[in-house]
């Protein structure tokens, strides 16, 4: 007799950022453009209780989908899934897959339009904001962050801890800048209009210098 | 798809100005002879009503709408002075919980069958209420001061706009006070813009009558246009009706004021 092991086919379903939608108005679109089967769910920072689990079970299964495996990077989830008998999974304090693997400075990643106030936006290599990062807008890399417009947010640069990694911007005035694990607030005074800038970590301090366009070819 | 706007206006922070644009916006669309209705989705603290004056005549809500225990005519209520205008309260303040996403589209596709504009005066926050009256909502106004944290708010509620799709998002800056803002004590016209990146659809200038109209429940737009804030919401009704309206100049305004006050001195006192 032969034995045929079925193959499964990994479908993997990532709720939305919790910043920018809830997952409850998100899941009819993320639906449309996920297949029928057992699929892996992963959940990212939304903390999810039994109701919230069991409902969003309930309109999987509505559709012919079913939780195989839960994954998740708050406790109280894994807990809730526990409870009604889904397997959880929990990561530590970056999302699953690509982010567990080494960073790699070599990645780039782009957002092309303003951040707002209370966006959030987050690259495991360096990332390049082709507009203005708005006070109360956070940015983080692993690597370089470079912006290409009005720097008043957050900005943080080598956040693992990466000290050669260096924040740019056209307009260099944020209300904070964090460069691996020092911190410093924005400077006061105007920039000069006209001049790229960049702070980079010396002797453990963030000086702000004029832009060096040949440090950033090396990135 | 119907040719119905359907425009949220909405702020962020709270005591801008949301539910005056709404109220005075409504008059100044009626009296040009478009079918507006408002919709007051800041039940739980509802006081578009009052601003209107109709506290007095509400009898039911979208609420009994939806339930199916009146009908949608019964619920609207016209304005005395202006019957181009209706306002349909979204529910009773005592019932907080009942309003979602879904219930709001169901209560915006009744209106658009018989209304050529739907003004949405949206909650202060960004929490539920906000994601309710923006769940049906095409475009937006986003009302802003020329203040700090009313800036911040403004921002955070546009990025949430765009998340939704809704568009476009246009501006009004509100409270302006040219004196302030000729001596930098107050954030110029360009600071804001600056950082919100929208369309400016309208300035409104500070103004005691605004009290005095809100407080009488009679907004501002029912008399003539001689006070700056009527001028300037009759001024927004054109734009977003596609008239090109110069904007008010603050600087201008200035100038204006004093000239005034320089011929009062010539001829009554000299």
């Amino acid at each position: 007799m032969e034995l045929i092991l079925e193959v499964r086919r990994v479908i993997t379903l990532y709720l939305p950022d919790r910043r920018l939608q809830h997952w409850r108005d998100a899941l009819p679109d993320l639906l449309t453009s996920c297949p029928a089967g057992r699929l892996d769910l992963h959940c990212g920072d939304w903390s999810l209780t039994c109701t919230d689990l069991r409902d969003l079970q309930r309109i999987l299964e509505v559709s012919g989908r079913q939780i195989h495996r839960l994954e998740t990077t708050v406790p109280e989830t894994v807990v809730s899934a526990a409870a009604i008998g889904l397997e959880g999974r929990l990561w530590g304090d970056s999302p699953p897959d690509a982010a567990r693997e080494s960073p790699s400075p070599r990645s780039l990643m782009v957002h092309q339009g303003t951040l707002r106030s209370g966006d959030h936006f987050q690259s495991d290599g360096s990332l390049l904001v082709v507009g203005d990062v708005n006070p109360g807008a956070r940015i983080s890399a692993a690597a370089d962050v470079m912006v290409w417009g009005r720097l008043r947010g957050v900005a943080h640069a080598g956040r693992d801890g990466a000290t050669g990694a260096k924040i740019v911007s056209l307009h260099l005035r944020p209300l904070q800048l964090r460069i691996a694990s020092v911190v410093a607030r924005g400077p006061e005074d105007q920039p000069v209009a006209g001049m790229a800038e960049q702070a980079r970590l010396v002797d453990g301090e963030i000086v702000i210098e004029p832009a060096d366009p040949q440090s950033m070819a090396r990135t | 798809m119907s040719t119905t706007r359907i425009i949220l206006i909405c702020s962020g922070k709270g005591g801008v100005g949301k539910t005056t644009t709404t109220a005075n916006l409504g008059i100044a669309l009626a009296r040009r002879g478009v079918n507006t209705v408002v919709l007051d989705a800041d039940f739980g603290l509802r006081n578009l009503d009052l601003l209107l004056g109709l506290e007095n005549r509400i009898v039911y809500t979208a609420q009994e709408v939806l339930a199916e225990t009146c009908r949608l005519e019964q619920a609207l209520v016209k304005h005395k002075q202006e019957p181009n205008l209706a306002l349909l309260p979204a529910g009773n303040p005592r019932m907080l919980e009942w309003l979602t996403p879904k219930d709001m589209k169901a209560i915006v596709a009744l209106l658009e069958e018989s209304f050529d504009y739907v003004l949405i005066d949206c909650p202060a926050g960004i929490e539920a209420g906000f994601k309710n009256a923006a769940a049906a909502a095409r475009e937006a106004v986003v009302v802003t001061t020329p203040e700090v944290a009313a800036v911040r708010d403004a921002d955070r509620v546009i990025g949430l706009l765009n998340t939704q799709g809704v568009s476009p998002v246009q501006l009004v800056l509100n409270r302006v006070r040219p004196k302030m803002m000729s001596t930098q004590d107050m954030l110029s016209v360009d600071d804001v813009t600056d950082i919100l990146a929208l369309p400016l659809l309208g300035l409104v200038f500070e103004d005691e009558q605004v009290i005095v109209s809100t407080n009488r429940g009679e907004p501002l737009t029912l008399g003539p246009a001689n006070s700056p804030a009527a001028q300037a919401y009759t001024n927004i009704a054109g734009r977003l009706q596609g008239d090109d309206i110069p904007l008010m100049d603050p600087a201008k305004a200035r100038q204006g004021l004093r000239a005034k006050m320089r011929k009062l001195m010539q001829t009554k006192i000299f």
